[in-house]
């Protein structure tokens, strides 16, 4: 039995702010928790004491870090995906490939990146380069997969309709295949673009002068607990939107990929 | 065009039959098939699953080598896939990031790449001529599932193939849409002659449908008996209604459930 929803106009007002106002309540309610129990900011500071501690640092080193992180996340997400795509497309096509890529592909996805990220700073140095890998690491297994997976759920009467045609095998991997695997694309695309923000503040905790994880960590240091949680919001918000963002391309550009009610 | 020897043979099969196992012990999916089906003629399988009706349908198609005798069309050995002939699913597995036009002009855009202003015109009048006409720039998942069907016979017929091979293309409809598709078929069959194999499980539709319909057996596959259909046409629902549909069908249905009596 599904969840029984409201009815009506109202009902669809109470299901549309339901989020938003158990989210301030909880704000709320964590406000009160700090104040009654007058809780110091080093074990849990109060939302209002973050807001201050936010606004406290110059918006002008908020986008210093942002931009540190973001470049980072962003540039590994688009590698990942210009490796991982003609990837999976070579595995679907070669059973070989698929045999001997597949193995490594566990291994590097079950080996913690949280461990080899100090090795991979040590080895490249602290650039960008490292840490734009350090991502690739952590968003690339799961878009090979989702892809690959993809791939092979084209109907077969579809593949059977591209060889009684005698197509090319390009145009069947492009005009069929590669578009049915689109909703699968993009799922790990959703799954990816959020690794890629942990990767980038994986490698900023490990060696960084900027970042919102770089921040964060040093505001631990200092004991500035309030505004080391202003900018665990701030991450929060930013890993939030682009989510959000990969939602928004799929509408945009691929609405035949999502249910009806979602277009 | 055609030579008369041709014309009264136009698809030939000879012994045919084909094993996907190749173990002994396991029979052959499908053996010793001997058929000829004429220009134009449209010809109905029915037989229980699993009899090796697809599978006979693929070797026509060339999309299945056998591997016992021979197929040949226009008395020329099929030994790979043969853009003259269309092929109808039992779904119609659309793409469902195309319009239905574009469905349609799909082939030639996989097989050659491109289509001309000219093809688009035939699209739409083939579309035109399914009652379709005005869904021509929907998506798939805006037509019913009947309308999708027809699409993907539009599909099929684009590059005007000389046989049409459907696979339970109407199993997955439902009783009125089913019928109501049928007679659309037998119209755009009627206005552009093809020569059809339409495999299906229902014998009502085998006789409404076909010239002839074959009767297969159990596995390993092979024809137990081949029935004409005297029926005048053009078909239509009085069709159901004659005595002489009800004596066909009766028979069929003799041959399918108790083949020794028969």
């Amino acid at each position: 039995m599904s969840p029984k929803l409201p009815d009506g106009k109202a009902g669809q007002l109470v299901l549309m702010s339901a989020p938003w106002l158990f989210f301030i309540a909880l704000i709320v309610l964590w406000e009160l928790v700090c104040r009654i129990f007058e809780l110091p900011a080093y074990v849990l500071p109060a939302p209002s004491a973050i807001t201050a501690a936010f606004f406290e640092v110059e918006m002008s080193r908020w986008f210093t870090h942002l931009w540190a992180t973001l470049r980072v996340a962003l540039m590994g997400f688009a590698v990942s995906i210009a490796i991982a795509l003609p990837i999976a497309i070579a595995m679907m096509r070669s059973e070989l490939l698929n045999r001997t890529l597949y193995p490594l592909l566990v291994v590097i996805q079950s080996t913690p990146v949280v461990a080899v990220a100090p090795l991979i700073i040590v080895l490249m140095g602290s650039d960008d380069p490292s840490r734009v890998l350090i991502t690739c690491l952590l968003t690339f297994f799961p878009l090979v997969v989702s892809t690959a997976t993809g791939i092979n759920e084209t109907p077969p009467e579809l593949i059977e309709l591209s060889r009684s045609l005698d197509a090319p095998t390009r145009r069947e991997t492009w005009q069929i295949r590669i578009p049915y695997a689109i909703p699968h694309i993009f799922s790990g695309l959703r799954v990816a673009i959020t690794l890629a923000i942990i990767g980038a503040v994986v490698a900023e905790f490990v060696a960084a002068e900027e970042g919102l994880g770089y921040f964060i960590q040093f505001s631990t240091s200092f004991f500035r607990i309030p505004q080391a949680f202003a900018g665990l919001f701030f991450l929060a918000v930013v890993s939030l939107l682009l989510f959000k963002s990969v939602q928004w391309a799929q509408q945009l550009f691929f609405p035949w990929s999502l249910p009806k009610k979602k277009r | 065009m055609t030579s008369p020897a041709t014309n009264r043979s136009f698809v030939r099969l000879s012994g045919v039959g084909h094993r996907y196992d190749p173990d002994p012990q396991v029979p052959p999916a499908v053996t010793a098939i001997d058929l000829d089906i004429r220009r134009h003629e449209f010809v109905a399988v029915v037989g229980p699953s699993g009899c090796g009706k697809s599978t006979l349908l693929r070797m026509i198609s060339g999309l299945l080598t056998p591997s016992e005798g021979e197929v040949s069309v226009f008395g020329k050995q099929v030994d790979g896939p043969r853009d003259d002939i269309g092929i109808v699913f039992q779904k119609p597995t659309l793409l469902p990031w195309l319009t239905v036009r574009k469905n349609v002009l799909f082939p030639l855009k996989h097989k050659f790449g491109r289509y001309s202003q000219q093809d688009e015109k035939r699209a739409d009048d083939l579309l035109a001529m399914a009652g379709l006409a005005s869904f021509a720039g929907k998506m798939p998942d805006e037509l019913s599932g009947g309308m999708q069907q027809r699409v993907g016979i539009v599909r099929a017929l684009l590059l005007n193939p000389d046989i049409l091979l459907m696979d339970e293309p109407f199993s997955a409809l439902d009783a009125m849409t089913r019928e109501q598709i049928g007679f659309d078929l037998l119209k755009i069959w009627e206005d552009n002659p093809k020569t059809v194999l339409f495999i299906t499980h229902s014998i009502a539709e085998a006789v409404l449908l076909a010239d002839r319909v074959l009767v297969m057996s159990k596995r390993p596959g092979t024809i137990l008996e081949v029935l004409d259909v005297d029926l005048p046409r053009p078909r239509t629902s009085h069709t159901i209604s004659e005595p002489r549909f009800g004596q066909l069908t009766e028979r069929l249905r003799k041959h399918i459930y108790e083949p020794e009596a028969a």
